[in-house]
């Protein structure tokens, strides 16, 4: 009861303070709640869109003599394989031959049953279909009749009902039980499906080792969250699959290579929210604490009051916990629900598990020890004369020296914080890098302090001169005042610093990660829209509104020895403008440097460094080409590409596309378009409907969503938000409020001041001198330790980013909003200081 | 009713503040009887309220002893002392004997609690009989000096004290409002309290059953 | 000779309305060049707030109150010495000297010199590097009326200067207020309760319940 009376009274007459230290503590629960439901959300979407991507899940394939008994797990079809020697048709009575092709037999509903296995582009799918290649090799059409090479059977015959793509090739045609770490086989160039009922009219008499047969399955995909659980969850099923089935077939696991590839992101995206969030909760921490231990004085006066009542410790103990539970109790569901609002908004879910939820915990404890701590012994600030202990020992030096040491550490690994060892389902975090930006963060902080400290220590006719234009006559006066505050003085302004590095380091971490992923996106898509597969030509394409510009691309296949490689052709003259090459993309000179040399002789050919070194070639070397129809073309070697539009990430070949057409090398082009300002999915619109559907095209913007990195695909812009609005309200709350808490404390000097006869002016540049040291302090020591902690993040995060920065962006639109709001926080504090000081003095003195 | 409610032997008590020392107290021996008012007089400084701090057993003399009602206050656990100051004395500081955030009835009632001895009756006519029952809901940042005074005394008699110690009662009162306090005090002796009261005020002398006098820390 | 100061029937209410409290009332009074006035009564007479308002540190609610004998803005032409400690905690006591001087336009060094010869003149030239939670009250006052002297005021007022101390130091620094006077050739009030204090000036003044009387006989 005592309790309920003592808290209805604080709630009532302490108001703000009680309101202060609670919006402190929602914010340091807020900001651990909110970042742990974009980390639940994205790892929910990672396994959703893997899980997505992947039309079959499982492959099992029937072994050799074998027969698959028992059921199978989930939704299954049977799909055969027949290997043949080659395919025939008829065309303006030119017979057309290809070479090796397999046939599928598939049910009916197959394509319904796995969405996304099969894309038709023309005709129906009720009969025998071609592969697109396929149909652009034999120049068939729906109606066509092809006839089918299948030795030691007689050639027979079927007739195209339609045209269908196979996204998914690489897994269809996989080499099921392929040792871990196999080089994947190449899908075949000719493939021909055809409806179960003919395919064993066709084949069923075909030797065994030409055929076989697989059951393709979708399974349960009520899995886990986390990727890492459902991949464990998936390989583990698969794994156990294998077993029951003892010998009589092998699982091709594609859903859990999707959740293998997805649980690495997961980690990174774990990694985030520590490098990230962590110090952003340790500032909302901080700022709580400071918050808390203001209005010493009072407290210290009603505990004299108490004991003199017959208080025991006890009593204090008890009263103090009440008090913070109060504070916990109105600032904890603040701030979850200010997560929940954050979550529900940006990621349409709440859901707050695992880590996250200790982390929230684990905050929510600490913040509630802050508040206890100066509640249970409210000592009067006592004024330390002394140097601290850490500054004696330099602490702040060694702190950072040790940051730079684990980061250098860290970047002789080339900064792998995640490895995938390949089939093992533990993945393995270097959290000790980690250990390099929490170490700066620590050392900085302190650092900062030390400056402050030294300014207004030994330095303090420095600042005497400084505030000269502030306080005229008076500031000697002033800077003593100052100086002799430079405790709380220096932790102010360190917090107010620290918040605005939280605001900078966040921020060019975040506009660097938005930059490299557009980089990234315009490198997998090649130009805002590309098209490709069509007879459009370059100019109709220029015609079309909204484009600016289509450059040509010649792609077709090489093999480099019995490598082969994908070789593309481009026209020197407009590549490199066309195409934003960056520099970062070729080595051994600029973008322009080595597409120049493509200008300057015809037969120049660019491969990737992994071929020099197997050929070892030097500039200058000839280089001699097969092409796909066996004709061989000779080439100069002329430089080193390392990253190319559209290109694969291993091995491929750039020449000149007017030698390549002179030499008749097969290929076909596809153009990469940049838009003159449209939104690149309404010029891909466009582009389809005037160039038909058999045309590939594809923009930018939808690339950027599904490729790669599903981090980025999990839109980190929520993370931004989130961040940059937790560092806003930091720097509000670690300027404005701790000063004009510091000015309640000094209203007896104010007060003094003015009896001994200052001016309203005078009295005011007391005022706005700390106002503008704790600005000036923050803006400039906040701004270096932020630059410098964006770029070891930049650095040591580099994993997530691909293709690495070649520099980081800064967003000054956001960072010039945090300097004025931070600005406009220190002027209002300024502001009211000045009212609370100009009350009369009497009433201030007579009060305190 | 010669009961000895409080005997200080010998008190001895010093301060240090920077290179010089103050002797708020050098031998000083007090006996007050139960029912007996006892006024603590001499300038500022001569070591009035360093005494009532000591009979009240927030702060231990260097030398002597002090017995509340026959049971030992000083050299003992706070815990110990807490709970004899918190039965046996009623305190009034000089100002400020309110907590702010609480209203002038829930200060009488924290003091009760803290005493263990709850009774909203006692609180009612203590409030009535210092003219406070229309200020009992009333946050103490709102009273006169006169009813700050008044509530304060309240607060000190809540727990029905054996010893009420009173640091400058009436400072901040004029004539007219000191009459009744003190009347009140003499209601309180009445019933076997006894009261030591440090004040300057000539009406508090003339008030008091006896008058001693401290000049430099000693009983002149 | 024009008086330094003069009230005119001044009058000084706080609070509005039922809660409203008269500090002081119809004072009429004149402090000249050479007066050397004790301002006695009780505590709550309204001393503090008369000194104030001579102070031009308040403003009356009613009546008038003129400077004629300083320039326009009496604050900083008064030297005020307060009850309790009147020195700025953050700066030193050669700073807390000169802060006045600074205030009112004085050069840096030539602030810095006046200060250091105040302090000398008050004896405590030694303190100039403390900080004044490192001084004993004595020496806290000693320095506040060092800062009184630096600033050459025509007219000084302290309240309770003394009320810290024990009778020998207060005796003494009534003395130095005094002294100080005389050099500056200046007008002393000093507000007190302590007769010894009150019997070292020649002049006595009464407060009772907000009222003024001038020329108290006193007899020590």
């Amino acid at each position: 009861m005592v309790f309920l009376m003592w808290l209805r009274g604080l709630l009532l007459r302490r108001t703000g303070r009680i309101a202060a230290a609670s919006a402190g503590l929602a914010l340091a629960v807020a900001l651990p709640a909110a970042l742990g439901m974009f980390q639940s959300a994205a790892q929910q979407s990672m396994t959703a869109r893997a899980i997505q991507r992947v039309p079959v899940d499982w492959q099992v394939e029937q072994q050799p003599g074998a027969q698959l008994k028992g059921p199978l797990p989930g939704v299954s079809r049977q799909v055969d394989f027949a290997s043949v020697a080659g395919l025939q048709s008829q065309a303006n009575g030119q017979t057309l031959t290809t070479g090796g092709a397999r046939a599928l037999g598939i049910p009916a509903d197959y394509a319904a049953t796995f969405p996304g296995q099969l894309r038709l582009l023309a005709g129906t799918p009720t009969g025998p279909l071609l592969a697109q290649q396929t149909a652009a090799n034999l120049h068939a059409v729906p109606g066509t009749v092809v006839t089918v090479h299948r030795p030691p059977l007689p050639d027979a015959q079927v007739t195209i009902t339609g045209v269908v793509e196979l996204p998914t090739a690489d897994s269809l045609f996989q080499k099921v039980g392929a040792p871990a770490g196999a080089q994947p086989s190449a899908p075949p160039d000719n493939v021909l499906l055809l409806p179960a009922a003919d395919w064993h009219r066709l084949f069923d008499a075909l030797p065994a080792d030409q055929v076989r047969t697989q059951f393709h399955l979708r399974i349960d995909h009520r899995l886990p969250a986390d990727p890492a659980a459902a991949y464990t969850r998936v390989a583990g099923a698969a794994r156990n699959l294998e077993v029951g089935l003892a010998g009589a077939g092998l699982v091709g696991d594609n859903l859990g290579a999707a959740l293998d590839a997805a649980r690495q992101d997961a980690r990174y995206a774990e990694l985030l929210f520590l490098f990230l969030g962590t110090p952003g909760i340790v500032l909302a921490v901080l700022v709580t604490a400071l918050v808390a231990r203001s209005g010493q004085v009072r407290r210290a006066a009603e505990q004299a009051l108490l004991r003199a009542r017959g208080a025991t410790r006890t009593t204090f103990v008890r009263l103090a916990l009440a008090e913070t539970l109060l504070i916990a109790v109105i600032g904890a569901p603040v701030g979850l629900a200010l997560a929940a609002v954050t979550g529900l908004t940006v990621y349409s879910s709440a859901r707050l598990t695992g880590p996250a939820l200790a982390a929230t915990a684990l905050t929510l404890l600490v913040s509630c020890a802050v508040v206890l701590l100066p509640a249970l012994r409210p000592v009067a600030a006592a004024r330390r004369r002394e140097t601290p202990a850490w500054s004696r020992y330099g602490l702040d030096l060694w702190l950072i020296a040790g940051s730079l040491l684990v980061f250098w550490i860290t970047s002789k690994t080339g900064y792998q914080l995640v490895l995938v060892p390949e089939g093992v389902p533990q993945l393995s975090v270097d959290y000790w890098a980690f250990a390099a930006p929490a170490l700066l963060w620590a050392g900085a902080s302190l650092l900062i302090l030390r400056l402050a400290r030294l300014l207004l220590g030994p330095g303090r006719p420095l600042v005497a001169r400084l505030v000269r234009p502030l306080a005229a006559g008076l500031s000697p006066a002033v800077a003593a005042t100052l100086a002799r505050q430079r405790g709380a003085l220096g932790r102010t302004a360190t917090m107010a610093a620290l918040a605005v590095a939280f605001a900078v380091s966040t921020s060019v971490f975040d506009a660097t990660y938005q930059q490299q992923a557009q980089v990234d996106a315009q490198l997998t898509n090649g130009g805002d829209v590309t098209i490709g597969q069509t007879t459009a030509t370059e100019k109709q394409l220029a015609a079309v509104p909204g484009i600016a510009a289509a450059e040509p691309l010649r792609h077709g296949f090489a093999y480099v020895g019995a490598d082969l490689q994908d070789l593309y052709g481009v026209r020197p003259s407009t590549i490199v403008g066309a195409t934003r090459l960056q520099d970062g993309y070729f080595s051994g000179g600029t973008a322009q440097e080595i597409i120049g040399r493509l200008a300057s002789s015809p037969d120049a050919l660019l491969v990737s460094q992994e071929t020099v070194t197997d050929f070892q070639l030097r500039l200058g070397d000839q280089v001699r080409l097969r092409t796909t129809d066996g004709k061989t073309v000779a080439f100069h070697y002329a430089g080193v590409v390392t990253e190319f539009p559209t290109a694969p990430r291993d091995s491929f070949l750039v020449a000149n596309a007017s030698y390549l057409a002179a030499q008749a090398a097969p290929g076909d082009t596809t153009y990469l378009i940049s838009t003159d300002g449209t939104a690149p999915h309404v010029v891909a619109d466009r582009l389809l409907a005037r160039f038909g559907p058999s045309a590939k095209v594809s923009d930018v913007e939808s690339v950027r969503r599904v490729i790669g990195s599903s981090l980025t695909s999990v839109d980190l812009d929520g993370l931004t938000a989130i961040e940059l609005a937790y560092a806003l309200g930091l720097a509000v709350a670690a300027t404005g409020l701790l000063l004009v808490l510091g000015f309640t404390e000094r209203r007896r000097t104010y007060a003094l001041t003015q009896v001994l006869g200052a001016s309203a002016r005078q009295l005011a540049s007391f005022i706005w001198a700390e106002v503008a040291l704790v600005g000036v302090l923050a803006i400039a020591a906040g701004a270096g330790a932020g630059w410098a902690l964006a770029r070891m993040l930049v650095l040591v995060l580099s994993g997530v980013f691909d293709p690495p920065p070649s520099s980081a962006a800064v967003p000054w639109a956001y960072l010039g909003q945090v300097i004025a709001l931070g600005a406009a926080a220190l002027l209002g504090a300024g502001l009211l200081a000045i009212r609370a000081a100009r009350r009369p003095p009497l009433t201030v003195l007579r009060d305190l | 009713m010669e009961a000895i409610a409080v005997t200080a032997d010998e008190l001895y008590r010093f301060y240090r503040a920077g290179d010089e020392e103050t002797r708020a107290l050098r031998g000083v021996t007090l006996e007050v009887a139960a029912g007996e008012i006892v006024a603590v007089t001499g300038p500022s400084g001569s070591g009035k309220s360093t005494l009532l701090t000591l009979l009240a057993g927030l702060d231990e003399p260097d030398g002597g002893t002090v017995w509340i009602t026959g049971r030992r206050m000083s050299h003992r656990p706070p815990a110990e002392q807490a709970a004899l100051r918190a039965g046996k004395v009623g305190m009034l500081v000089q100002n400020g004997n309110l907590i702010e955030h609480l209203t002038v009835a829930q200060n009488v009632d924290l003091a009760q609690r803290l005493a263990g001895q709850v009774s909203r009756k006692r609180r009612n006519g203590l409030l009535f009989e210092l003219g406070l029952s229309g200020r009992a809901g009333a946050w103490p940042s709102s009273l006169s000096g006169g009813e700050a005074a008044r509530a304060g005394l309240a607060v000190a008699l809540a727990n029905r004290p054996a010893l009420l110690l009173a640091d400058e009662p009436t400072g901040e009162l004029d004539a007219h409002s000191e009459t009744p306090v003190l009347a009140l005090i003499r209601d309180q002796a009445q019933t076997g309290t006894a009261v030591v009261i440090a004040s300057h005020s000539p009406a508090v002398r003339r008030f008091a059953d006896r008058v001693v006098e401290l000049a430099d820390g000693r009983v002149r | 000779m024009s008086p330094l100061v003069s009230c005119q029937d001044v009058a000084r209410t706080y609070g509005r309305g039922a809660s409203a409290v008269v500090a002081v009332h119809g004072v009429t009074c004149a402090l000249r060049q050479g007066d050397r006035v004790a301002l006695m009564g009780p505590s709550g007479s309204g001393k503090t707030t008369l000194l104030h308002l001579l102070a031009g540190l308040d403003r009356p609610t009613a009546g008038t109150i003129a400077w004629p004998g300083l320039d326009e803005r009496p604050r900083g032409q008064v030297g005020v010495i307060f009850q309790g400690p009147s020195l700025l905690p953050p700066l030193d006591v050669a700073e807390n000297v000169a802060l006045p001087l600074l205030i009112a336009g004085c050069a840096e060094g030539e602030a810095r010199r006046r200060a250091l010869a105040a302090l000398a003149a008050v004896g405590v030239e030694g303190l100039a590097a403390q900080l004044p939670e490192e001084l004993s009250g004595g020496q806290a006052q000693r320095v506040a009326v060092a800062r009184v002297l630096a600033g050459s005021p025509r007219l000084i007022i302290a309240d309770e200067p003394t009320g810290q101390l024990d009778s020998a130091r207060a005796h003494q620094v009534v003395d130095l207020l005094t002294e100080v006077a005389g050099r500056l050739d200046a007008a002393l009030l000093v507000a007190t309760h302590d007769p010894v204090v009150a019997g070292r000036l020649p002049t006595h003044w009464e407060m009772r319940d907000g009222a003024l009387r001038e020329d108290v006989p006193w007899s020590s």
